[in-house]
């Protein structure tokens, strides 16, 4: 088959990846035309980001075919799909920082030479058209660290041009641009459109993404459930699509009303810019307390502020009625906070040590032998272990295994061991069953609610909403540091907390001060 | 050997050779990195006997090997407690030496007497220590280049209090330290070293603190989102690292009876290659004070074998540092085994 205009420049085929039993992608089929903006949007973990890596030779699928041109190719490497004229731009932009601009552009790009000294002046001149392209109107000889987001993403463009990508890949590209950056992008993705680059656009700003795009590709669970082209769909639309059929009604669990009397902790206008603009809620005694949003909504850093980890810019806690402003983590735990955090591998264990070793570092003043010398029982440590190895049902070969031969759950499982102390009052969970199989989700979940009916104040940050909407008592949504809603009792479903998710906000009030 | 498994995992008939090759090259790493200084410390002792029976295998030599290895293990001991949280020390060679010269000097300049200048001296020693890891943890300086530069300024401060070794007005009893013998045939090194190593060894494995200092070499992040304030432990191992290095200062000037400027700088590099032996002794590239000993003997032992059989004095040297090399070449082997599970 020879090229011509109606065959698209990328088709994909019932391409499939599982990680673990989860299907991340199954069966996607998925044309890109030339010359068009393609815009993907689904929830978080529906599949995009799985999608783009095979693309960009990251990771293999396991099933199903690609064909360039209508020509079947595999890509095995990230230089492989640079050879086909793919370019990936992702948030986290590939940018030497102390590399000039003309630099940045022309990396990995073969320069021309004499005696095998680059050519610099003739380099430049290749750099600079590809960066008139981009209207990139800041001097070309500056450092890119000292250049605005929206300025390194033009570098960045003018590379994948550079290397003649014919389609380009960007992810979540307006996140962390001005509005006036933004303008700038949306212009310079139609004028390499209409020049016949092809735009993958990957984003959560629906508003952008029907504005921008000629065709839109909805995915949930790993398949691809809508497509439409321009004009075809609305916001509500598109969250419609995004959202599905919600089959499960309520899965949750008929249980006793929270006592709401008086608050365990609450948050007050908190801010860590630019991530966390104005953050408020309060969570009771016994009360689980989900925190919806999309990935980068701020939550993470909410539970980090609240945790000590990180520096308030503005706003206030409120511990047990009194104001609490933790100086670090030992001072956040020794009022009785707690945090399972996000990355249990790299925040939470240490990978060579036993599970008692794992499950006692937040206890061990509580496990002296005497309680006032600084010397460990390991009796008591052993003992408390056991204990937590039974509540928990951590499957395990006894204490002193060491933690990283354990499963993803039953490291959880040890994470949440460490804080199940006599002194805590309010807990977070941050993504508490990510990579985690079924059962132990359950278990963990038990877990939770157990906690809270110990009269903890829980705060379960997950991007799962059907986790959400199971187990929480109360969910507080937040889009891009702000929080847009609040559901109770039978209020929370999957649908609503994902229209909250995504739900346009109206630039926060004035600022005090 | 792997690939062939793996590329045909139905077809059992060629493959079992392959297999117990493969399972038998594991072993044998495991073996070799785990035991490996084991192993070593007692070729040495076996070929050391054979070769010199009437010299080597006596027990006056082996009380000499102890003693002389016995300031080596209380200075790597130190430093083990500054890699066990993660962090390098480079200055304590240098900071003996300061020490060796400055505990002698107040004895025969200043006039001090010797219980007051030993004590104070251990005291300066932690100083140091907390001036390190106050550098590394507040100022966020790179450990090596912090207490490098700490080091050469101890150096440079030693050259200015006493250019020259400082040898009379010595107090007689200042040589009971290292040479005295409490118990009879037994200097007093010996048990300094037995009491400080047990003293470490307790703070390590069965206090919180040593359970914090673990966790913090073990991962730091971990250990800040438990609550454990890493700062403070950090310091406290540099302090302890410190402490160890001017006591073995002093007990090297009272062996010798004079203050000599570097007179201890070369024991830096023995701390780090006992250190680093220890660490691929008995467990899989963790730094333990047991493991520590073992590495002090294995150098020990090495150079009185040397000594008995006349080698040149290179011969140390050379010896000195190729230890240092195989021993991080083992630590490596040990973790990477650990991590290949």
């Amino acid at each position: 088959m020879t090229p011509d205009e109606s065959t698209p420049l990328l088709q994909v085929r019932a391409l499939s990846k599982q990680f673990g039993g989860a299907h991340a992608l199954s069966a996607v089929d998925l044309d890109i035309h030339r010359g068009e903006v393609h815009g993907l949007v689904g929830a978080n973990g529906a599949g995009k980001s799985t999608l783009i890596r095979c693309l960009a030779g990251v990771i293999r699928p396991d099933a199903g075919e690609l064909m360039l041109d209508g020509e079947p190719i595999e890509i095995t490497s990230p230089r492989d799909a640079e050879r086909f004229g793919f370019a990936f731009i992702h948030q986290e932009l590939n940018l030497v920082p102390h590399f000039t601009a003309v630099q940045n552009i022309l990396l990995g790009v073969p320069k021309p030479t004499r005696w095998g000294m680059v050519r610099w002046r003739q380099a430049a001149a290749v750099a600079r058209d590809a960066a008139a392209r981009v209207q990139a109107d800041f001097p070309l000889d500056r450092r890119v660290d000292e250049l605005s987001v929206g300025n390194r993403w033009l570098v960045m463009i003018a590379r994948a041009l550079v290397q003649n990508a014919s389609m380009i890949a960007m992810d979540e590209p307006t996140a962390s641009l001005s509005d006036v950056e933004s303008e700038a992008l949306f212009r310079i993705v139609r004028e390499l459109s209409a020049s016949g680059v092809s735009i993958l656009y990957v984003s959560h700003r629906l508003d952008e993404v029907l504005d921008l795009s000629d065709r839109i590709t909805v995915f949930r669970d790993g398949r691809v459930t809508d497509r439409a082209v321009r004009g075809d769909l609305d916001k509500r639309g598109l969250i419609r699509a995004i959202v599905g059929q919600e089959i499960v009604t309520s899965r949750r669990d008929t249980r006793a009303e929270v006592a709401r009397t008086a608050p365990i902790f609450e948050a007050q206008q908190v801010q860590d810019l630019p991530m966390v603009r104005d953050v408020s809620f309060e969570v009771y005694p016994g009360e689980v307390l989900g925190l919806g949003g999309l990935v980068g909504a701020g939550r993470t850093e909410v539970a980090r502020l609240a945790f000590g980890a990180a520096k308030l810019d503005g706003g206030s806690f409120i511990l047990d009625g009194k104001p609490y402003r933790p100086r670090d983590v030992a001072d956040a735990v020794a009022h009785g906070l707690a945090l399972v955090p996000e990355e249990r591998r790299s925040e939470a264990l240490v990978l060579d040590k036993s599970v008692t070793f794992n499950a006692s570092l937040a206890a061990l003043s509580q496990l002296r032998a005497v309680a006032s010398l600084p010397f460990v029982s390991d009796r008591k440590a052993k003992n408390r272990t056991l204990e937590v190895i039974r509540s928990l049902s951590i499957k395990t070969d006894g204490p002193s295994q060491e933690v990283g031969r354990l499963s993803g759950g039953n490291q959880q499982k040890t994470v949440i061991a460490r804080w199940l102390l006599p002194g805590i009052k309010v807990i977070f969970f941050d993504e508490p069953s990510r990579g985690v199989d079924v059962g132990a989700r359950e278990e963990i979940h038990a877990a939770i609610r157990r906690l809270a009916s110990d009269g903890v104040g829980v705060v379960v940050i997950s991007s799962d909403v059907e986790e959400l909407a199971m187990l929480c008592d109360r969910v507080v949504v937040m889009h891009e540091g702000v929080v847009t809603g609040e559901l109770a009792g039978d209020e929370i479903t999957e649908r609503r907390i994902i229209e909250l998710s995504y739900a346009h906000v109206q630039e926060p009030q004035e600022e005090l001060t | 050997m792997t690939a062939t498994i793996t590329a045909q995992p139905g077809n059992a008939a060629p493959t079992p050779g392959a297999r117990t090759r493969s399972r038998a090259g594991r072993i044998t790493l495991v073996i070799l990195s785990r035991y490996g200084t084991l192993i070593g410390l007692a070729l040495m002792l076996i070929l050391f006997t054979v070769r010199a029976p009437t010299v080597f295998p006596t027990l006056q030599n082996f009380t000499n090997i102890l003693a002389s290895g016995s300031l080596t293990a209380i200075i790597a001991a130190g430093l083990t407690m500054a890699l066990v949280v993660g962090e390098f020390d480079l200055s304590i060679g240098y900071a003996a030496s300061f020490a060796g010269l400055l505990v002698v000097g107040f004895m025969a300049l200043q006039g001090l007497p010797i219980w007051v200048a030993v004590p104070l001296m251990l005291v300066i020693g932690a100083i140091i220590g907390a001036v390190n890891g106050i550098l590394v943890t507040k100022a966020r300086i790179n450990a090596v280049i912090a207490t490098l530069g700490v080091g050469t300024i101890l150096t440079g401060l030693g050259f200015a209090y006493s250019p020259f070794p400082i040898v009379t007005n010595i107090p007689p009893e200042f040589s009971v330290i290292s040479l005295g013998r409490l118990i009879p045939g037994v200097p007093n090194s010996i048990p300094i070293m037995v009491i400080v190593l047990a003293i470490l060894w307790v703070i390590l494995n069965k206090t919180d603190l040593g359970q914090k200092m673990q966790a913090v070499g073990g991962n730091r992040e971990a250990a800040r989102l438990s609550g454990i304030r890493v700062d403070r432990v950090k310091i406290f191992a540099f302090i302890t690292a410190g402490v160890c290095a001017a006591l073995t200062g002093i007990m090297l000037s009272s062996l010798l009876g004079s203050g000599t400027l570097a007179a201890a700088d070369g024991y830096l590099l023995d701390a780090f290659a006992a250190a680093f032996l220890g660490s691929a002794t008995l467990r899989d590239g963790e730094f333990h004070i047991v493991g520590t000993l073992v590495g002090v003997l294995v150098i020990a032992v090495g150079f009185n074998g040397l000594s008995i059989f006349g080698a040149p004095s290179w011969a140390q040297q050379v010896f000195s540092g190729g230890i240092l090399i195989v021993a991080v070449g083992l630590a490596t082997l040990s973790r990477r085994i650990l991590k290949a599970g």
